[in-house]
C-alpha cells in the first residue's frame, strides 16, 4: 500500500506521517458534513492527529509495511473515531505527567495527555493484532 | 502548513500558516527556526495568527525553539496567540514557559525592555 484509501467512514493509511493531512482533510470533511462547529471540530482532529502520529512512530515504529486505520462513525450526537494500529501496544500507566515541573519542557510525551482534555471518552483495547484506541465527543 | 519569515527591526518573525500537527510541514517550522539560530539571530517571534490548531508535536517545536535560544542568551516569544492554542497552552501548563504578545509589534518592543 502505498496510498490512503478510503471506504465509507474509513480511511487506512501506508505507516508514514507523511499522510497525516489526508486523514485529516477526511475527518474535518466528514465532522463538516455532520454539522460540527469549528472549535469542536479542531478538538477532534487535533486529537485524531496526536493517535494517528502515535500510531505511525511508536505502534508500527514506521515501519512501511504497515498501516493505521481511522473509522468515524456517529450515533446522535456523538462521534466515535477507532485509530487502530499494528503494534504491541502501551501502557498508559507508565507515560511521565506532563504537568510535572521536571517534564514541562521536554519536546514530546504530552499527545495521549492532551487527547484527554480534549475529548469526553478515551478507550484502549490491546490485542496480539495491534491497538486500538477510541475516542468519543459530543457533537451537538 | 505555509510558512513565510522575515527580520523586523533586528528580529525574526516566523509566520506558520495552516495547521501544525506533525509530518514535513512541521519540519519546516524547526528547520527555519533552527536556520535562524544558526545564523545567531536570537529574537524569535513566532506570530500565530494565520495557524488554526496544533498539536503536541507543534507545541514540542516551540518548546525546542524556546530552550535552544534561551540556552543561548536568546528568547522566543509568541505573538497574536488565537483561542485554540491558548487553551492548549494553558491545559499543558505551557502559558507559564511562553511569553505571549496580542501583536507582533508588542512583542518586537518587549525586547527593548
Amino acid at each position: 500500500m502505498d496510498k490512503p484509501q478510503i471506504s465509507g467512514n474509513t480511511i487506512i493509511i501506508p505507516s508514514s506521517t507523511r499522510f497525516l493531512a489526508d486523514v485529516d482533510e477526511f475527518v474535518e470533511g466528514l465532522l463538516r458534513d455532520w454539522g460540527t462547529s469549528a472549535s469542536v471540530i479542531a478538538d477532534i482532529a487535533i486529537s485524531v492527529s496526536e493517535l494517528v502520529n502515535n500510531a505511525v512512530v511508536h505502534g508500527n515504529k514506521a515501519s512501511p509495511n504497515g498501516v493505521v486505520t481511522v473509522s468515524m462513525r456517529r450515533e446522535g450526537d456523538t462521534v466515535t473515531i477507532d485509530v487502530a494500529d499494528e503494534g504491541t501496544g502501551f501502557n498508559p500507566a507508565e507515560i511521565d505527567d506532563p504537568l510535572k515541573e521536571e517534564n514541562l519542557l521536554k519536546e514530546v510525551g504530552r499527545g495521549i495527555f492532551i487527547v484527554e482534555q480534549l475529548m469526553d471518552k478515551v478507550d484502549i483495547a490491546v490485542s496480539k493484532r495491534g491497538t486500538t484506541i477510541s475516542i468519543s465527543k459530543a457533537i451537538a | 502548513m505555509k510558512l513565510s519569515d522575515r527580520i523586523q527591526d533586528d528580529v525574526v518573525i516566523l509566520e506558520p500558516k495552516g495547521k501544525i500537527m506533525g509530518g514535513p510541514d512541521a519540519s519546516l517550522l524547526h528547520d527555519k527556526l533552527y536556520e535562524y539560530i544558526e545564523k545567531n539571530q536570537k529574537r524569535v517571534v513566532i506570530d500565530l495568527a494565520q495557524v488554526d490548531w496544533m498539536n503536541s508535536t507543534g507545541l514540542g517545536i516551540l518548546i525546542s525553539g524556546y530552550t535552544t535560544l534561551r540556552n543561548n542568551q536568546g528568547e522566543l516569544k509568541l505573538a497574536n496567540v488565537t483561542d485554540k492554542i491558548q487553551s492548549l497552552l494553558t491545559i499543558t501548563k505551557l502559558v507559564t514557559v511562553f511569553e505571549t504578545h496580542d501583536s507582533v509589534e508588542d512583542a518586537i518592543k518587549s525586547f527593548e525592555r
